[in-house]
């Protein structure tokens, strides 16, 4: 979940964020960020991994590493970033960076909760790596303070499977 | 002439060899026909059996390349420097070119003949070959369709640019898909000759209409391959797997379709032939080979045929013209052939056969020097019956008058000469009306009419003898007159009667002879003669009997000699 904003200007340090590689999987599966967010990308195993991404919001790569030796890597466009291993080709995550600090994940089971937003009326989007819908048409309006409103998105989902590299390459698509 | 009476009256040499030549002949055919039936059915089995392996081979092999082609597409897909290339299409200075050129080198490194790259969606970028259809979308195009939906490898039978292509579709993950790779190994000739040269059968891979790779060489593949409208025939066929015999550019080909599965407008076939005549050419050698054999032993069978006919025939002919001899007459002939077997005992009876003839001729010769030829020929014959019979016979008397006179006159030997002489033509006389001179009587002959050999006319036939016997002796007299001798007077008295005939006397001396009264009274009308001075006289009982050619003279009735009453005799003077 995240508030459709414009893209904001990021002032001071940047802030960070983890992608941790842990038994050889991506941690977290799915990484939201602010665009103008750090990741690091630290290897907690005990064998090098070969971070990469073709996607067109951010191609990069960090050739076999371990530990935390691997530069964090500056995701400074709005999109959806599909990273992976080189050398383990079913480790792969999604990171996917947002015109806004204000997002949230849900849980397990589907629920979320969103803080830390002045008052004010919003535009919602929800986002799923499978979702049928597109992104902007899951846009709902909120207006805060309004005694904690409670939203509700509902998402179809495909099955899960590889997918064209650009379909996901926006997160509003 | 039918061919059974021509068969009849064939020499047994012919015979012979024509039922030995007929045998070997038979034996000859019926091993060649066995042959060809045996040989030929079992030919057919392996060569079905051949096409249905080379299917099954065929078959797997495509599988197994199908397989290998997935593998390689999947190792190349995964490829992180290729991946790398790949997805600078998204960038912004993507360069074709350089793609296009690693491209090539994949595919020459893996030993592709087609390799086709396609964005995420399936545009594509690089198609190697196939220049043209650069910037194409291959989302509709089997099996690259397959992959795109799910997002795996898939593979399929199609069609690019007119050849025929095992093709396999596999996305490049990045990790999301960033492309897809096409790789292709063609069906072509080439590919069907290698599947001939591991198969040993031809292979075609057609369609209704279409032809698209073939083992045969391309000059003969119009005359080889059938045409659509036998295709039609054999593509119906191919549910049985029982393969059809086609006769193609003159040579029959056992063929048989199998289906392959491929994305084209009309089922793709695989006609994998084989040369039944070839098939069946270790038969043609083996039957020329029992032809030359048998012919041989069939030229052997006639030689031997006709040694062997010539060894059974040639002494049977040999029989043949000695049993001609001995018909003629020849008693004196004897088979030369000496052998062991049959023939040789054949030849052996034979000659012992004849031998028994000659012997008996010679006791009928013997015989006839001192009683008639009829005697001997009858009592020979056995047609004289040992105990005896009562037969009505006619009995001659012949007698010379003044032979005393005579027998002073003349010396010894010219006696001899003159009776034997005047004998040889009373016998002549007697046996020419087929009587018998029963016995010499010093200067006379006893003759019999009707026994053995039985003449109902018997009186007439002595009349005649007597009579012949007369004109015999005028001849005779005639040259006595010229010698200047005394010529010869007789007597010749006949009666006829019952007598008993039969052989008589003891055993190592038996002789066929008459006895009864009519003999006595025939010696007695012939000693009348002197008496009324006639030649030929006759009993009443004769005269009774005659015809009226016979010119009678006088009649008399006079006493005899053991008669009481006197007995009517006649003068025969001679024939009209």
């Amino acid at each position: 979940m995240f508030v459709d904003a414009p893209e904001s200007t990021i002032t001071g340090p940047p802030p960070t964020a983890t992608m941790d590689q842990i038994n050889k999987t991506f941690v977290p599966n799915v990484l939201p960020i602010a665009v103008g967010t750090e990741v690091r990308f630290p290897n907690r195993d005990q064998i090098s991994h070969h971070v990469y991404s073709f996607s067109r919001t951010k191609t990069f790569e960090l050739p076999l590493y371990k530990g935390e030796s691997a530069p964090p890597v500056l995701f400074d466009k709005t999109g959806v970033v599909k990273i992976g291993c080189n050398i383990h080709d079913w480790m792969s995550a999604v990171i996917l960076v947002l015109p806004t600090p204000h997002f949230a994940m849900t849980d397990a089971d589907g629920r979320f909760t969103l803080t830390g937003l002045p008052p004010g009326t919003y535009t919602l989007l929800a986002w799923h790596e499978q979702s049928r819908e597109k992104t902007a048409d899951t846009a709902q309006r909120v207006e805060v303070p309004a005694n904690n409103p409670e939203l509700t998105f509902h998402l179809t989902l495909a099955e899960a499977r590889s997918r064209p590299a650009t379909r996901g390459s926006r997160w509003d698509q | 002439m039918g061919p059974i009476d021509w068969w009849a009256r064939s020499r047994l040499r012919t015979k012979i060899f024509l039922a030995f030549s007929a045998l070997v002949l038979a034996v000859l055919i019926a091993t060649l026909g066995f042959t060809q039936l045996v040989v030929s059915r079992e030919a057919q089995r392996t060569l079905n059996r051949e096409l249905l392996t080379t299917g099954q081979l065929f078959d797997g092999l495509l599988v197994e390349r199908a397989a290998r082609l997935r593998t390689n597409s999947i190792l190349l897909a995964s490829d992180f420097a290729l991946k790398r290339v790949i997805a600078t299409h998204f960038e912004a200075n993507y360069d074709p070119a350089t793609l296009a050129s690693a491209a090539l080198s994949y595919k020459s490194r893996i030993g592709a003949e087609l390799l086709w790259i396609t964005d995420e969606t399936a545009v594509l970028l690089v198609t190697l070959p196939g220049g043209s259809h650069g910037g194409q979308s291959l989302a509709g195009f089997s099996p690259v369709k397959q992959a795109l939906e799910t997002g795996k490898a898939a593979a399929a039978i199609a069609e690019i640019d007119g050849v025929l292509f095992q093709l396999v579709a596999v996305p490049v993950f990045g990790p999301d898909v960033i492309g897809f790779l096409l790789l292709g190994q063609a069906i072509d000739d080439a590919f069907a000759a290698r599947l001939r040269q591991a198969a040993g059968l031809n292979i075609t891979f057609l369609t209704q209409d279409r032809v698209f790779a073939s083992s045969w060489p391309a000059q003969s593949r119009d005359r080889l391959v059938p045409a659509p409208a036998a295709r039609a025939q054999l593509l119906r066929s191919q549910g049985a797997q029982q393969p059809l015999l086609l006769t193609l550019g003159g040579e029959r080909f056992l063929s048989l379709v199998f289906p392959i599965d491929a994305r084209l407008s009309q089922p793709l076939h695989a006609l994998v032939q084989g040369s039944y005549d070839r098939a069946l050419a270790p038969l043609r050698a083996l039957q020329w080979r029992i032809l030359i054999i048998g012919s041989g032993a069939l030229l052997a069978a006639l030689l031997i045929g006709i040694g062997l006919a010539g060894g059974i025939t040639s002494p049977v002919q040999t029989l043949v013209a000695g049993m001609r001899e001995v018909l003629r007459g020849n008693l004196r002939y004897r088979s030369s052939i000496e052998r062991h077997d049959e023939l040789g005992f054949l030849a052996r009876s034979f000659n012992d056969m004849v031998g028994g003839l000659e012997e008996r001729e010679h006791i009928k010769d013997t015989f006839g020097r001192f009683v008639s030829r009829d005697v001997a020929e009858a009592v020979l014959s056995g047609r004289v019956p040992l105990e005896g019979e009562r037969r009505d016979v006619t009995i001659l008397f012949q007698d010379i008058r003044g032979f005393t006179a005579l027998s002073e006159a003349l010396d010894p030997a010219a006696l001899l000469k003159l009776l034997n002489r005047f004998f040889t033509e009373v016998v002549a006389a007697v046996e020419a009306e087929g009587g018998v001179v029963k016995q010499f009587l010093g200067d006379g002959v006893m003759a019999l009419f009707g026994a053995p050999q039985a003449y109902t006319d018997h009186p007439e036939r002595a009349v005649r003898a007597a009579l012949g016997i007369v004109n015999r002796l005028a001849g005779l007299n005639r040259e006595l007159e010229q010698q200047g001798l005394a010529t010869l007077q007789i007597g010749v008295g006949i009666h006829t009667g019952a007598v008993v005939a039969g052989l008589i006397g003891p055993d190592n001396r038996v002789e066929y002879g008459v006895v009864g009264d009519p003999v006595n009274l025939a010696n007695r009308v012939e000693s009348l003669t002197k008496e009324v001075r006639a030649t030929v006289l006759v009993s009443r009982e004769i005269s009774a009997r005659l015809g009226p050619r016979f010119v009678l003279g006088r009649t008399a009735m006079l006493p005899v000699k053991g008669k009481k009453q006197p007995i009517e005799v006649v003068e025969v003077l001679g024939l009209d």
